[in-house]
């Protein structure tokens, strides 16, 4: 038993490398949630195929790189390389998110369809994207290789008093807050932000105010598939690997954590996803790892079911 | 009761008399022979029928000789089957009561091993089937109804997530169950082994038992194609009884506005309970044939590609229609699923996907286009499109049209009389595709998406032209893309898009009833 | 003094910080047709909704045939003898005429899905007597909802078919207590001079107790033997159709106060 305990590293340095470990798989999740938390505020849809939006967001950051001569000799300095990843990968997924929301979901929300008719072509889309993403790039990952990046100085560790975390967890923490706090203020100052509020609240009654809906509906798609290729990229950077499927898995964590949130919050969303990613790096770093996935699912479980709001979202009662 | 007073009145009065009434039935009928044909359909009673197919599918197997070939497509029948069961299965939860259960795939997977471990060397059981069926069946409605208890009252989003994750949650297991132990500490409690294989991980129980009764093995192709057979009819009938019982109705009331049938005295978070049972039920029987059918369990049989699969059946034939699952079984099973492989284990009809293919955009086409004329010119748009850019390519570049067909993996030739025409309507370079240079071609792939996806906004005469180009293009990305993925990613793509395109231009199906949703 | 077989006792609901029934008693005695009449958003549909258990009242008892009827899901209210239309009509428009009016006597048949594959003498049995039910119901519409209709999907009906056809449908359950959720509305005169003789049959030959809420006066003076007139939640004035309709406070409600005094 103390051979066993040994081993756990019962050290504080240990506890905060998993801490800081889920705080940044977290911020990868919560952006990603922050999407799906969106969408459903509006449209009470859930969009499985933002996982692969997220997913293509990845593929497109590879391409750019290499496109730049790869991590080890990139032709431009390596801020500009990750900057231009970004930057590409964000808008790459942004325009992938408008495309899909244009011909797989507006069309049945002109037909006025039925209630599980978007639920099924989403899972289309999910579905195409995956298997088109095996076409066109192949089934074997893609290595980011940003260890390259510089000899490896992303990845070296700053230290802070007792504790370490790496340049790189540092980035992807500070850019998961720099966009959280352009989001917020986007939606609390701007025209549209409030017309995405508006509409949150009661579709019909905002069109019917004058807003234009459906284009209120674009720009949340926009806006949740730009913060997924944001995490795309910063996915690849940290993980590596890049390939088709880590959409769909990963898509159902953020989903998780959009739920566990409080769906139609993206506060929520975010903290959701912290959650998520720290529960799932503790139970990775101190019990196993073949079942974190199954531990994540019957938390969600346990919160549709105890509280299908979730920690912010407000319970919608219905009208009759 | 009170009328309006009746006028002197010569013809039929509107309201009061069934011929008016009836005339925007009339209005709807298809005209001329399609019509006719409808109306003497009509006439059949049903159970002749289903009768009639029934006696057209038990012949097949006897049609069969014991050469490879005819194994293949006994196999390709059987394997129909257990979809078609499947597909019946889902059609009680998403077509009768509207539930999206996206975890049925797990109740599947329960079935295939449920009956290994009782029936395989795994833990050493040798059950016969009779006697494991009936159990592992009533484990999964069992599971399927407690699993669907605490998610009763969730609205049906929120019944999605939980069932797809409790799929997920089988999957896992599935594919992790090999090395179980308590927290890694079982030589720390004492116990002699460091874990425990349950479900044989990744690769799966091998070597399960073939169906059995009372002594009799099940060990031939037709006795699998007729057990299957079997199961199916039996399936169907229960669930066409069932639909016309008052739990049908029930069903098709919470389907149609929960709240009023709740009010209308129908109990319905019990009703869902059993819906998603009866699906369960019928999916482990699908399973544990499956299990004895492949003489093992393998989880990868049993994952979420499977599921889209599935639901790609229902929705094509027809949500709530047992006959539409049955059909659109077979339909992606056949058509999609064998009859997109490039290659087939049997010899002369390799490469036989692309005329799934091709046959498929012409049946479309035929199907969407209505007056002879408009079709003609398409089609004539087409091919004369085709024959001109070859002739230029050919005219500007030397190897740009001589391109070989893919007909099976790493295997290109020139495809007989046939490939002839079509290596001279498209213009497929030589040495490129071929040899593994892929990125121009991606281009291509994702161009035909854009074109596709314009085609939906434009109309009229500008639709027809852009057609023309649109499936050209099609064929020249078929054939230098999409023809070579044999491990399935192409068949799959096609059964995303088809779900897609389903839901937007005819989500009915094939066979379903046109739905008026309230708003 | 005979128990009324409707009770409503203070019984209170707030959605947040809106109150939509405030302290309401109410009470309907067998074989009566009370009339509810009030502004919109006076709190008659949630007050239909508390009964039939849609909602759970923040406050009082609803009791029914004197047993607490609060808490109980709304099919087991149904099944105790409360059946109800809908304002915006809520029929299972995708079946037909008399699966509609079918699917309704589920609570008064008890055979399992077993049984009903089998095809066992129960459910065959239940089967040909909820036929019966349905037929029987739909023939109190006269000939409009009879013979080919029966297997007319019901989102084929006319506007005026629909009303009736769920009307029917709510006295298949075999109710003892009918909730009529503005009957009439939509309706031309002559359709509404139906409806009210409708309601009056309803009573007479199928002996409901019947609870409607209505805005069309005509109706109302035609159908009730009490009036109950609500604002913002609660109650304002309740009597004859004559008594409230003259009452000052029921006046003003509807016409505000500077129409009050013009009148």
């Amino acid at each position: 038993m103390l051979a066993y305990f040994q081993d756990f590293q019962l050290t504080w340095s240990y506890f905060f490398d998993q801490l800081v470990a889920g705080l940044t798989l977290g911020s990868l999740y919560g952006l990603i949630a922050i999407g799906y938390s969106m969408v459903y505020g509006i449209l009470k849809l859930l969009n499985f195929a933002h996982g692969e939006v997220f997913m293509i967001g990845s593929y497109i950051g590879y391409f750019v790189l290499t496109w730049l001569g790869g991590a080890a000799d990139p032709k431009i300095p390596v801020a500009a390389t990750i900057a231009l990843m970004f930057l590409a990968a964000m808008l790459g997924a942004g325009a992938l998110g408008m495309i899909i929301e244009r011909f797989a979901y507006r069309p049945l929300r002109e037909k006025r369809a039925s209630r599980i008719a978007p639920l099924i072509s989403a899972l289309g889309v999910s579905f195409f994207l995956q298997q088109l993403a095996v076409i066109l790039f192949g089934s074997a990952p893609k290595q980011y290789n940003a260890f390259a990046f510089d000899n490896g100085s992303l990845f070296t560790n700053v230290t802070i008093g007792p504790f370490t975390i790496q340049y790189m967890q540092l980035f992807v923490i500070v850019t998961t807050v720099c966009l959280m706090a352009a989001l917020a203020v986007f939606i609390a100052r701007t025209q549209v932000g409030r017309a995405m509020r508006a509409t949150s609240f009661d579709l019909e009654a905002a069109s019917m105010m004058g807003i234009n809906v459906d284009r209120v509906i674009v720009v949340t798609f926009f806006i949740g598939s730009v913060l997924a290729g944001a995490a795309g990229v910063m996915n690849g950077l940290i993980f590596q690997n890049v390939d088709p499927y880590v959409g769909f898995q990963v898509g159902l964590v953020a989903f998780t954590a959009a739920v566990v949130g409080g769906i139609g919050s993206i506060p929520g969303a975010m903290i959701g996803g912290l959650a998520i990613g720290i529960g799932r790096a503790f139970s990775i770093g101190y019990v196993s790892s073949s079942y974190q996935d199954v531990i994540v699912f019957a938390i969600l479980i346990a919160f549709l079911l105890l509280r299908p709001s979730g920690l912010f979202g407000t319970p919608a009662p219905q009208k009759v | 009761m009170s009328e309006p007073p009746q006028p002197e009145r010569s013809g039929p009065a509107i309201g009061a008399d069934e011929w008016v009434a009836r005339s925007g039935e009339r209005a709807e009928r298809p005209r001329g022979l399609v019509g006719r044909v409808q109306e003497l359909y009509e006439r059949i009673p049903k159970s002749a029928v289903f009768a009639f197919v029934v006696v057209c599918a038990a012949l097949v197997p006897l049609l069969t000789s014991q050469t490879d070939n005819d194994i293949y497509f006994l196999r390709v029948g059987t394997v129909a089957l257990v979809f078609a069961l499947l597909a019946l299965g889902l059609n009680v939860a998403v077509g009768f009561a509207g539930l999206l259960d996206l975890g049925y795939i797990a109740y599947y997977g329960i079935g295939a091993y449920g009956y290994a471990f009782l029936s395989s060397d795994k833990f050493g059981i040798h059950w016969q089937a009779w006697l494991v069926l009936p159990l592992v069946v009533a484990v999964s409605a069992l599971l399927g109804l407690l699993l669907a208890l605490p998610s009763r009252r969730l609205v049906g989003d929120y019944l999605a997530i939980v069932t797809l994750f409790f799929g997920q949650i089988f999957y896992i297991v599935a594919t992790q169950g090999y090395r179980i132990s308590f927290l890694g500490l079982n030589k720390d409690l004492g116990l002699d082994r460091a874990n425990w294989d349950l479900t044989g991980g990744p690769n799966g129980i091998a070597n399960v038992d073939r169906l059995g009764v009372f002594g009799l093995k099940a060990s031939s192709e037709r006795a699998y194609f007729y057990i299957t057979l079997i199961a199916v009819v039996v399936v169907f009938a229960a669930l066409t009884l069932a639909n016309r019982s008052r739990t049908g109705r029930a069903w098709r009331a919470l389907n149609d506005d929960t709240l009023a049938a709740q009010a209308m005295s129908m109990p319905v978070n019990w009703l869902k309970l059993l819906a998603v049972g009866l699906g369960a039920a019928v999916a482990a029987l699908a399973g544990t044939i499956n299990a004895a059918l492949l003489q093992g369990a393998f989880p990868d049989d049993y994952n979420t590609q499977v599921l889209i699969i599935i639901y790609a059946m229902v929705i094509l034939g027809g949500a709530g229609s047992l006959a539409g699952a049955v059909l659109g079984a077979f339909v992606v099973s056949v058509l999609m699923l064998e009859g997109l492989r490039p290659q087939t284990p049997i010899g002369d009809f390799t490469g036989n996907g692309r005329w799934v293919f091709y046959g498929a955009i012409i049946v479309v086409l035929v199907a969407a286009i209505r007056p002879w004329r408009r079709l003609a010119a398409i089609l004539g748009g087409i091919v004369a499109f085709g024959v001109v850019v070859h002739a230029i390519v050919a005219a500007t570049t030397d190897r740009g049209t001589d391109g070989l067909l893919n007909t099976g993996p790493d295997t290109y030739t020139d495809g007989g009389p046939l490939g002839w025409l079509i290596r001279h309507w498209l213009a497929l370079p030589a040495g490129t595709y071929e040899a593994g240079s892929r990125n121009w071609f991606n281009f291509a792939l994702v161009s035909l998406i854009g074109l596709v996806l314009c085609l939906t906004l434009v109309k009229g005469w500008k639709r027809d032209a852009l057609i023309v180009p649109t499936v050209w293009l099609a064929g020249f990305v078929w054939e230098t893309r999409l023809a070579e993925e044999t491990s399935g990613p192409t068949r799959l793509l096609l059964l995303g898009a088809l779900l897609v395109g389903l839901m937007i231009a005819r989500p009915q199906g094939l066979l379903g009833r046109p739905r008026v949703e309230i708003v | 003094m005979v128990q009324p077989l409707l009770e409503l006792d203070q019984v209170s609901k707030a959605f947040g910080g809106l109150v939509c029934i405030d302290r309401l008693d109410l009470e309907v005695r067998e074989g009566e047709i009370v009339s509810v009449i009030g502004p919109n958003g006076a709190g008659k549909t949630t007050l239909f909704n508390l009964v039939t258990g849609i909602y759970r009242p923040d406050d009082g008892d609803i009791r029914l045939d004197g047993e607490s009827i609060v808490g109980l899901s709304p099919h087991k209210i149904t099944n105790r003898g409360i059946a109800r239309t809908f304002q915006t009509l809520r029929l299972f428009l995708n079946m037909s005429v008399k699966d509609n009016v079918m699917a309704a006597t589920y609570g008064g048949t008890h055979a399992s899905l077993v049984e009903s594959i089998l095809r066992l003498p129960r459910a065959r049995r239940e089967e040909r007597e909820s036929n019966a039910v349905a037929e029987e119901k739909l023939s109190f519409f006269g000939q409009r909802l009879m013979g080919y209709r029966w297997n007319q999907p019901a989102y084929s009906l006319s506007y005026a078919n629909r009303r009736r056809l769920e009307i029917a449908r709510a006295t298949a359950t075999e109710p003892r207590i009918l909730l009529l959720d503005e009957p009439a509305a939509g309706m031309n005169p002559v359709e509404t001079h139906e409806i009210t003789e409708l309601i009056g049959q309803l009573r007479k030959e199928g002996g409901y107790t019947i609870l409607v809420i209505e805005h069309d006066m005509h109706v109302v003076e035609g159908i009730s033997d009490r009036v109950v007139a609500l604002d913002h939640g609660e109650k304002i004035a309740e009597g004859t159709f004559e008594q409230v309709a003259t009452n000052p406070r029921v006046v003003e409600a509807y016409l505000g106060t500077t129409g009050a005094e013009r009148k």
